[in-house]
């Protein structure tokens, strides 16, 4: 009896871009047996920079194969065991691979078979070519940032990016949600094809935008800032502060030592407080600039304040609640040695996932 | 038959994160009914003020296809009652602060006892232990304590704030641990309490960083710049806050770059092309010739767009009161099963009472009477 929640499941990943190895990776992360298969110079994930110190290591790789095997060759020739065959060839490359949506609904009638493309598989831009930055703006949030403080000290400047992948593991999410749903039907339905777009799945994740035009509101990063509150320097880094119930307001009052401003009666609703948030951050900001960012999180959240330390990379790896949680496990990765690395956001019955292993080196069942 | 028919899931879920995966889930085909009261409906069904705006700002995208019952948990009855919706369940979904569901009565040991296999999702800021885990928290704070949002900005300007983007996400990353969950329990037989923590979302989408990190690295924010591609980056395009994405992987992409704005393709000659032009039809052009481009897009430009709209992307959906507005629907098509997506707009509160007390519960009209009067069902 499988003692993962996925320990049941085959499945095989032909990924060069984040979105399908994103998939891949929570999929084997949740207990999947997941196969990359890769060209024989290896996925050029394997080539895609950052780099671990000192080597030619992807850390994004890394990360992303982490707990995979790899075999290489066409992936049609790999799909004999799967249940679920995710893969990022565009459109135009697949009739030649014979992994086409026809041909491999022919071929394993019973395969779960999941297209991630940037702007999908149907529709008059599924031919069109799809980096991060691309789908970050063809979906809406690219637009929207920055905010807050950001357009206060540069408000000249252009739309900037979330770090990183961060559309593209959107889309290897939906492709998860989707391989897994398609898969939970399957003894009802049998194989089917599942058309993910990473533009579609940041647009899902940005969906209130859509939302607030239909009640009138054309949101813009300018305006789509907190009135007050927002990223608060302190002394040694930064906090972030929103208080959005009365409670928290209040709680907020007391932790600033209940100053005399904050009493007139025109703060006492939201409505008021937000007319006259710029007013209310100079206060917060001349109070928080002496103080420690340890201090002021410590304070804030026993009173209720949500107040949060902006964390560093090496600050979340030294973080004493994530090392009770487990999110990171130490493994071997081939020309880098032994790394923490993050395993999962998910917690099954009280305990963190574990990762099987590192990522895999290159034709890795020969070596 | 949608894939997720025959799944059902009792909401206990507020504001966004827990609310969006139980929205996708739904949108799959499982019935998801949504808990309140009138003591305390959900804080986003009322107007509260966002970016100084007051207004049922961000409610009716997740509360749609969903079933909506009154309950008051305040109330021992309440409990009680939301207890016999459990045991008619598969999945129970919450979204309260780490320990509030314990001391309403409800926690997983409690459901547990009232349906042996419940999946039950838990989705909280921090996660359910660990020394931060009784953590208030909200979107920007998770992609503050992830370390996201210290990698996003400018190299010379400060962190920058996660918006809805990051409830949603981590609404989504929860629906697949539900799936996971829901395929162990069919090979097992056994439920799951699943835990996600929206912190540990956040910093899930900077692994990559995280890794470099723990190899001695020193990831730091740098604005648009991105690794190995080049030119990459956010171009004016012709009118007012108007923008244009490029990004360039492959010499051959950067030769065809520079045939098209006659000349070296370098910061200033592509804005100076950009500039002159409208950005989509700019990135028709650059796509035309085989160069990853995209207009920076305003919400009106998605809304509309042929796109979007043959994927279903964008769909129009009624609201009760007879309105149309466009909403996003589930990132993904199927070829089998019925069309997946949303099938009604908001729900009143207790609107579908008839159907899960009387239909579902088996509850005659004089006990949901007695129910109401007492303040149990209110």
């Amino acid at each position: 009896m499988p003692d993962t929640p996925l320990g049941s499941l085959k499945v095989a990943v032909h990924a060069r871009g984040v979105a399908a190895a994103y998939a891949g990776r929570m999929l084997a992360t949740l207990g999947a047996t997941v196969t990359l298969v890769e060209p024989p110079e290896g996925c050029a994930l394997r080539r895609e920079p950052p780099f671990l110190p000192g080597s030619e290591v992807s850390a994004l790789f890394a990360y992303l194969a982490a707990g995979m095997a790899s075999v290489t060759g066409n992936p049609r020739d790999h799909l004999a065991e799967a249940v679920i065959f995710i893969d990022d060839t565009p459109l135009a490359e697949r009739e030649a691979l014979g992994i086409d949506e026809a041909a491999i609904a022919a071929a394993y009638p019973g395969l779960i078979h999941v297209s991630v493309l940037p702007f999908g598989a149907f529709g008059p831009k599924s031919g069109w070519k799809g980096e991060e930055i691309n789908l970050l703006h063809a979906s809406g949030e690219g637009y929207l940032l920055p905010n807050g403080l950001t357009t206060e000290l540069f408000p000249g400047r252009p739309p900037v990016k979330i770090h990183g992948h961060f559309t593209e593991m959107q889309g290897g999410v939906a492709a998860a949600l989707g391989a897994l749903s398609a898969w939970w039907a399957r003894p009802e339905l049998g194989g089917q094809y599942v058309d993910v777009a990473s533009q579609d799945a940041g647009l899902a994740v940005g969906a209130f935008a859509i939302q607030r035009l239909g009640d009138g509101s054309v949101e813009h990063r300018v305006e789509r800032s907190f009135r007050f509150g927002g990223v608060i320097e302190c002394a040694d880094g930064f906090v972030e502060l929103l208080t959005l119930e009365q409670r928290q307001w209040d709680g907020l009052v007391d932790l600033l030592g209940n100053p005399e401003w904050a009493s007139d009666p025109d703060l006492a609703d939201s409505v008021g407080r937000s007319r006259r948030g710029p007013e209310i951050n100079q206060h917060i900001r001349a109070w928080a600039k002496v103080r420690r960012v340890d201090d002021v999180v410590r304070e804030g959240q026993q009173r209720s304040v949500p107040l949060a330390r902006y964390y560093t990379p090496a600050e979340v790896l030294a973080d004493p609640h994530e090392a009770h949680r487990g999110l990171f496990q130490t493994v071997e990765v081939p020309g880098a040695g032994p790394l923490d690395m993050l395993v999962s956001p998910f917690h099954f019955d009280g305990a963190p996932l574990t990762l099987a292993g590192g990522p895999p080196s290159l034709q890795e069942e020969e070596a | 038959m949608k894939p997720l028919h025959g799944i059902r899931i009792a909401d206990f879920t507020v504001h966004n994160a827990g609310p969006f995966a139980t929205h996708l889930l739904s949108q799959l085909g499982a019935e998801v009914i949504k808990i309140e009261s009138a003591m305390r409906p959900d804080a986003f069904r009322k107007p509260h003020p966002v970016y100084g705006r007051e207004g049922p700002a961000t409610f009716d995208q997740v509360a749609s296809t969903k079933l909506s019952v009154r309950i008051n948990l305040k109330k021992a009855e309440g409990v009680a009652l939301a207890k016999r919706l459990v045991a008619v369940s598969d999945i129970a979904a919450e979204s309260f602060r780490a320990g509030v569901l314990d001391r309403l009565g409800l926690g997983y040991a409690a459901l547990r006892d009232v349906k042996r296999d419940i999946v039950l999702l838990s989705v909280s800021s921090c996660g359910q232990d660990g020394p931060d885990s009784h953590f208030a928290g909200y979107a920007p704070l998770f992609g503050a304590w992830g370390a996201l949002s210290d990698l996003t900005g400018f190299a010379d300007g400060p962190p920058v704030e996660m918006r809805h983007v990051m409830d949603h996400t981590v609404g989504m990353h929860s629906a697949v641990a539900v799936m996971a969950a829901l395929a162990q329990r069919r090979m097992t037989g056994l439920g799951a309490h699943v835990d996600v923590a929206a912190r540990e979302v956040a910093s899930a989408l900077a692994g990559e960083a995280l890794l470099l990190a723990a190899a001695g690295g020193s990831p730091r924010r740098m604005g648009n710049l991105a690794e190995g591609l080049s030119p990459h980056g956010v171009y004016p395009a012709k009118g007012e806050d108007r923008w244009l994405s490029i990004a360039v992987r492959e010499d051959t992409e950067r030769a065809a770059l520079a045939a098209l704005i006659g000349g070296e393709p370098d910061e200033q000659a592509i804005s100076a092309w950009s500039r002159a032009r409208d950005a989509n039809e700019a990135a028709e052009t650059l796509q035309a010739a085989g160069i990853a481009a995209h207009a920076s897009w305003t919400t009106p430009e998605i809304a509309a767009d042929p796109h979007l709209r043959t994927r279903h992307t964008i769909v129009e959906v009624a609201e009760p009161d007879g309105t149309h507005r466009a909403a996003v629907g589930v990132p993904m098509r199927l070829s089998k099963g019925a069309e997946i997506g949303i099938d009604r707009g908001t729900p009143r509160l207790g609107e579908h009472e008839d159907y899960v007390y009387g239909e579902l519960l088996g509850m005659t009209k004089g006990e949901r009477k007695a129910l109401e009067e007492s303040e149990v069902i209110y």
